[in-house]
């Protein structure tokens, strides 16, 4: 067991605390808010630092990092309250595209976002309370070609992106597109969702886009039968016949929209790590009654309920990344349990620091002279990104209950079996997992009478 | 940063878990599960800690000759989990890990050769004699006098909400040595033996109508001088070092969890649950969860005794209240069936009797040991700083 960072996950995160201290200040950042990809010039700069590669594989030019790094540089950018899409390009639908693609959809698409020269957006959510559930969109057959429908709701950062992820459910395949029977039989058992490579014009699809309230861009989708060739479906080249083997797209889906939220529950906690460092500096100089505020004991005792609650976020971030990196992927059962239970965790403390944060700046905490208001609406964006904290707690606490697994240790690890299968819609296997990263572990009765 | 176990942990998990499979019986579990107060009665812990001592297993924080284990920090956060999760009785702390650290610090060889192996042998039971009326979270202020005549003190005063007092044969006790100079100054670290002429031990009614704590009262109570720790007057430095002990000692996530295992129990049992219990449920195993990694982290790199520092504060505060809130959250759980005070209906699966209380009794968590506001005033002056 290891209870601190290795020499190279320290680096990571002083370097980027570095250059964003350097070049990401408070002014700074300014240029790229409100703006399609953010500032040109900083997305540039972190392309070139490696930042937009961080876990993506060293074949395409990424640096083949794990979730702990890649929630190290989160927590650097929330700290500076940076809107640059890197969580979104990068840590998602590159990611995903990394693991589902087909060797010709890698090298086509990810030297480029490494490279900073264009950028990818995911497209799941259409609305829902959580994003696990199978996406309404759907796909079917026309010819050698798929017709995609349906709508996608807030996609993050997709207005300039070069193409996005979309997911569907694929519907009957017409008798003219009836391929091998065993395709055919994976297709109906597990692969009702497929992933898609969408051009933003072509057409049929129609984008509505608008700013969000942390200064970021988003965009509604709506496709009205877009027509897609075959090679526009992630991980399975067609036009090879048999030769790809098939990935189960949504049980990889789950796995990298878990891997998202970890990644912004470490950009809150940094964000209200920096936000509660700037107040603790502004009640010590801020002075009324012949005092500084830190004098007056209410203060330090909200301070203090503050530092807590910092702390504890960044524990969850890394319990939550120490359990991402024990996993194999896709593990989607697995991962959805870990996004749920440091979501609940950091946006419960996100919601409290953000508010005393601004409470405690008086009227300069709602001004927009300081970070302070910035930082409350990048963690009130926060907590409503990729499933509301409510959700995901009622969610895991219904499957934690039923299968017992609430009461293993969080940290000394467990052979674990499910005694059963609750997750909302969807049914994925769970796979077990085992403390040692190599020895099987014979599963243990733990829930004793 | 993982949680991989060497293979030599995992080995030493897997003999915990033996020596728990051969040794813990379904009666000591069964009675540790109907505890509702901090502490078991010594009926229930007497036994285990015999279990643990034969195994050589009681004092893992005490040297090796004396009867440690030489644990590693993660070791005794294995066999602290393991034992929680399998619902071991609690060991009573105040023998074990508050007054035997201090007599192997601050204890002339006679004292130690004397007491400790009476600890092991569970031939005294000790309780603590530290707040008084008018010293609660202010505890320098303690007033209790031990005036010197020959070769005793002689103690006049009284101690307050002393757990188990009367259970115990002896107390450890700060009592006031001298009235000069700073407040911290005049106190002396005396042992007492609950025995002696003019102790009067009587019980306080509280909350959760466990009988815990006690009155202890002092009328000419003759102690001998050779039962002080330590100088005359310096007694505060032991109760320090014992309160510091205890802070690096404790490990409170295992009992959290199982906690919310009884807790669960009523949600199983339970037909109609309302979807807000089940999301907080979920909540309280996101703040187990990472409370857990919060504490094995902290106390982890440490060395057996060395203190964690500043963040303990943060741990007690979290800790304690982490405890009201799944003791809140299995009351609710219980809905019009905890209106029941003290008593299970026959042939119920709810553990109305021991979750009333124990939710009561833990309001008491955020009170003793030092309160959580002066836990907040630790974390405001020691980690945040101003």
């Amino acid at each position: 067991m290891r209870f601190e960072l290795t020499d190279e996950q320290q680096l990571i995160a002083a370097s980027a605390s570095d250059w964003l201290h350097d070049h990401c200040d408070f002014r700074q950042r300014k240029a790229g808010l409100l703006r399609d990809g953010g500032n040109p010039a900083t997305w540039r700069a972190m392309a070139g630092l490696g930042w937009l590669g961080l876990p993506l594989p060293g074949a395409y030019g990424g640096l083949d990092m794990g979730a702990m790094e890649c929630g190290l540089l989160a927590q650097a950018l929330g700290r500076h309250l940076v809107t640059e899409p890197l969580i979104d390009s990068t840590l998602q639908a590159a990611r995903l595209l990394a693991l589902t693609g087909s060797p010709q959809q890698r090298e086509r698409w990810l030297p480029g976002v490494v490279d900073g020269t264009h950028r990818l957006a995911l497209a799941h959510a259409e609305g829902s309370r959580l994003p696990w559930d199978v996406p309404q969109a759907t796909a079917r057959r026309d010819g050698p070609d798929w017709l995609l429908s349906g709508v996608k709701r807030h996609v993050l950062s997709a207005p300039g992106a070069v193409r996005w992820i979309v997911s569907a459910r694929l519907q009957q395949a017409g008798p003219q597109a009836v391929r091998s029977a065993q395709v055919a039989h994976a297709e109906h058992r597990s692969a009702t969702v497929a992933l898609f490579l969408v051009d933003p014009g072509a057409a049929g699809v129609a984008l509505d886009a608008y700013d969000t309230s942390d200064g970021g861009r988003a965009g509604d989708l709506v496709f009205d039968a877009v027509r897609l060739d075959a090679s526009s479906r992630l991980g399975v080249d067609e036009s090879e016949g048999e030769g790809e083997g098939h990935v189960d797209a949504l049980a990889t889906l789950h796995r990298v929209l878990a891997e998202g939220i970890v990644a912004r529950c470490w950009w809150a906690t940094g964000a209200m790590q920096a936000a509660f460092e700037q107040t603790t500096q502004y009640v010590q100089q801020r002075r009324q009654f012949g005092q500084s505020l830190s004098a007056f004991q209410v203060v330090q005792h909200r301070l203090a309920e503050m530092a807590v609650l910092c702390a504890e976020a960044q524990a969850a971030c890394e319990l939550a990344s120490i359990g991402l990196a024990q996993l194999s992927v896709p593990s989607a059962a697995a991962s959805r349990d870990i996004a749920a239970l440091v979501k609940s965790k950091v946006a419960r403390a996100a919601r409290y620091v953000s508010q005393e944060c601004v409470q405690l700046h008086g009227a300069m905490g709602v001004c927009e002279e300081l970070p302070i208001a910035s930082a409350f609406r990048a963690l009130m964006a926060f907590a409503q990104m990729g499933g509301d904290s409510a959700s995901h707690a009622l969610a895991v606490g219904r499957n934690l209950l039923a299968d017992g697994r609430f009461a293993l240790s969080s940290t000394l690890g467990e052979a674990q079996q499910p005694t059963s299968v609750t997750a909302a819609t969807t049914a994925v296997t769970t796979v077990t997992t085992t403390a040692a990263t190599t020895a099987t572990t014979t599963v243990q009765k733990e829930t004793s009478a | 940063m993982n949680l991989d176990l060497s293979p030599a942990d995992t080995a030493f998990r897997a003999e915990v878990r033996a020596f728990l499979d051969a040794h813990l019986t379904d009666e000591l579990r069964s009675q540790q599960s109907k505890t509702s107060s901090m502490y078991p009665e010594p009926k229930v812990s007497g036994p285990w800690q015999r279990i643990l001592q034969s195994r050589g297993w009681l004092v893992p924080l005490w040297p090796r000759e004396w009867g440690g284990t030489g644990w590693t920090a993660l070791q005794r956060f294995i066999f602290e989990t393991e034992c929680a999760l399998a619902g071991a009785p609690l060991v009573h702390p105040m023998g074990a890990r508050l007054i035997g650290p201090v007599l192997l610090r601050f204890g002339t060889e006679a004292q130690k050769q004397f007491y400790l192996p009476r600890i092991l042998s569970g031939d005294d039971y000790w309780c603590q004699g530290f707040s008084e009326p008018n010293a609660g979270s202010d505890l320098a202020s303690l007033q209790l006098r031990a005036v010197p005549e020959g070769n005793d003190y002689v103690l006049d005063g009284t101690k307050v909400w002393t757990t188990h007092a009367h259970h115990a044969n002896r107390m450890f006790a700060l009592v006031r040595t001298s009235t000069e100079g700073k407040r911290q100054q005049g106190i002396s670290f005396l042992l007492v033996d609950m025995a002696l002429p003019g102790i009067t031990v009587r019980p306080i009614a509280t909350i959760g109508g466990d009988h815990d704590v006690n009155e202890v009262h002092f009328e000419n109570v003759r102690v001998p001088i050779a039962d002080r720790v330590g100088e005359e007057n310096a007694g505060w430095e032991c109760a320090k070092y014992l309160l510091e002990f205890e802070r690096g000692a404790g490990i409170f996530s295992p009992r959290l969890r199982s906690q919310l295992k009884r807790v669960a129990d009523v949600f199983h049992a339970v037909d109609d649950l309302p979807d807000a219990l089940l999301q907080r449920f979920g909540e309280m195993v996101a703040d187990v969860d990472t409370f857990e990694w919060l504490e094995l982290r902290t106390m982890g790199g440490l060395a057996p005794g060395a203190s964690p520092g500043p963040v303990s504060s943060i741990l007690k505060l979290r800790a304690s209240r982490i405890k009201q809130a799944i003791g809140e959250l299995g009351v609710d759980a219980l809905g019009e069936a905890g209106l029941r005070w003290r008593s299970d209906a026959p042939g119920a699966r709810l553990p109305v009797s021991v979750l009333v209380p124990e939710y009561c009794n833990s309001r008491a968590f955020t009170i003793f040991g030092g309160a959580a506001e002066v836990q907040l005033g630790l974390i405001a002056k020691n980690v945040v700083q101003v």
